[in-house]
């Protein structure tokens, strides 16, 4: 049975794809085809098409394998997975459509058939579905690495002052990422003061705040002085308002005033030096 | 018998490094030892480095709290020297914040504060 499907489906793919076409031009208004070139549709098709007489002769390991590497196939196109999964359907509903039209699906054996057909398509969709979710899940991933490496990074100014500039939002997971960066740093470029900017930072609610106080503290036992820099008018009247007390250590508006006072505290002063 | 940690006398300095993650009855012995020494030498200032510790747990961190505030009392400023990220990072979680505590990065740096702080 399996093979009488099989070379069924082989002999008859071309008007199968004929039909599928037009269902995807009815139900996409012919979006569908302005997506995608004509040799796209086609060797997908035909793909789509093998893969179906693949699943009634081989193995259910080696079927696996194929709609994996088609699936991924499919995700890495870039298609959205409702076009691809509206595609699918629409092809089954072909060979359907065509069975029937041509006799060969009839009331004794259509049960089946139908079965057979089912057979082949659910692990499609289920591979697609997963490969379209691995996809997704990779970008987030990469795109949390590169929010983490543009985040907290200490820069040595001077011998004995640091800067780390502070930009977007701190949750909690960055929070733990920036104490870390912040204390090492300290700990590896000898600073006696560091300067946290956080100019960057949209909100400072009393979590953002709580986490800050942390890192000053943390810093202070390694034995350096953390200064908060940067406080901008909005950002003093939330921490206000909020009734956060930052009095344990020194804050200013910007990283210039900052940097002045951080330079009275290690003994020394910018001087203009007069022209030669 | 368990080994004692040494404590080192520097003109009218004490200095102490601790090399080991210390027990809880070690803790304690230091502390003795420490105030005795504190008593015999009349030395003004001690330095505690924890550059080997890299980790310090609750009773350890009330320990060294005492210990300064005992020393205090005795009329000796304590500074406390390298202090690791991570114990640091610890100390925070656990919420032993040593307040009045002062720290330097190492036992150098803790040396000159200790001097610039007794000479105030």
């Amino acid at each position: 049975m399996n093979v009488t499907l099989a070379s069924y489906i082989r002999e008859n793919l071309n008007p199968i794809l004929e039909s599928w076409k037009q269902f995807m031009e009815e139900e996409e208004e012919g979006k569908f085809f302005q997506i995608m070139s004509d040799d796209m549709i086609d060797s997908t098709a035909h793909e789509l098409g093998e893969l179906m007489i693949f699943s009634l002769t081989e193995n259910n390991q080696e079927f696996a394998r194929k709609v994996e590497e088609f699936s991924v196939k499919m995700a890495r196109h870039g298609w959205s997975i409702s076009f691809v999964m509206k595609a699918l359907t629409n092809f089954t509903e072909a060979i359907y459509h065509h069975m029937g039209q041509t006799g060969f699906l009839n009331d004794n054996n259509s049960g089946n058939y139908i079965r057979l057909i089912n057979n082949w398509l659910t692990p499609l969709n289920h591979s697609i579905v997963e490969a379209y979710s691995k996809t997704w899940e990779r970008t987030v991933q990469l795109q949390k690495m590169a929010l983490q490496e543009l985040s907290a990074s200490l820069i040595p100014v001077f011998d004995k002052i640091s800067v780390m500039p502070l930009v977007g939002t701190i949750d909690t997971e960055r929070a733990k990422l920036i104490m870390e960066n912040l204390l090492q740093g300290v700990v590896k470029h000898r600073s006696e003061v560091v300067l946290l900017d956080i100019t960057g930072v949209p909100v400072v609610d009393t979590m953002v705040a709580h986490h800050i106080i942390q890192a000053a503290d943390a810093v202070r036992l390694v034995g350096a002085k953390c200064m908060l820099v940067g406080i901008r008018p909005e950002i003093a009247q939330t921490i206000v308002a909020l009734g956060i007390n930052l009095n344990d250590f020194t804050t200013t508006s910007t990283l210039q005033r900052g940097m002045e006072q951080a330079l009275a505290i290690t003994n020394r002063q910018i001087v203009e030096v007069e022209e030669q | 018998m368990r080994t004692r940690i040494p404590i080192l006398k520097l003109r009218d300095t004490l200095i102490v490094s601790i090399q080991w993650e210390l027990d809880d009855q070690m803790a304690l012995s230091f502390q003795e030892d420490l105030l005795n020494k504190l008593h015999s030498t009349a030395a003004r200032g001690v330095v505690i480095d924890l550059t080997s510790i890299d980790f310090i747990d609750s009773f350890i961190a009330k320990v060294l709290g005492d210990v300064i505030s005992m020393s205090g009392l005795m009329g000796a400023k304590v500074v406390i020297t390298g202090i690791q990220p991570a114990v640091a990072i610890t100390l925070i979680e656990l919420g032993i914040r040593l307040e009045d505590v002062s720290t330097a990065l190492d036992l150098e740096n803790g040396l000159e504060k200790l001097e610039r702080e007794l000479e105030d």
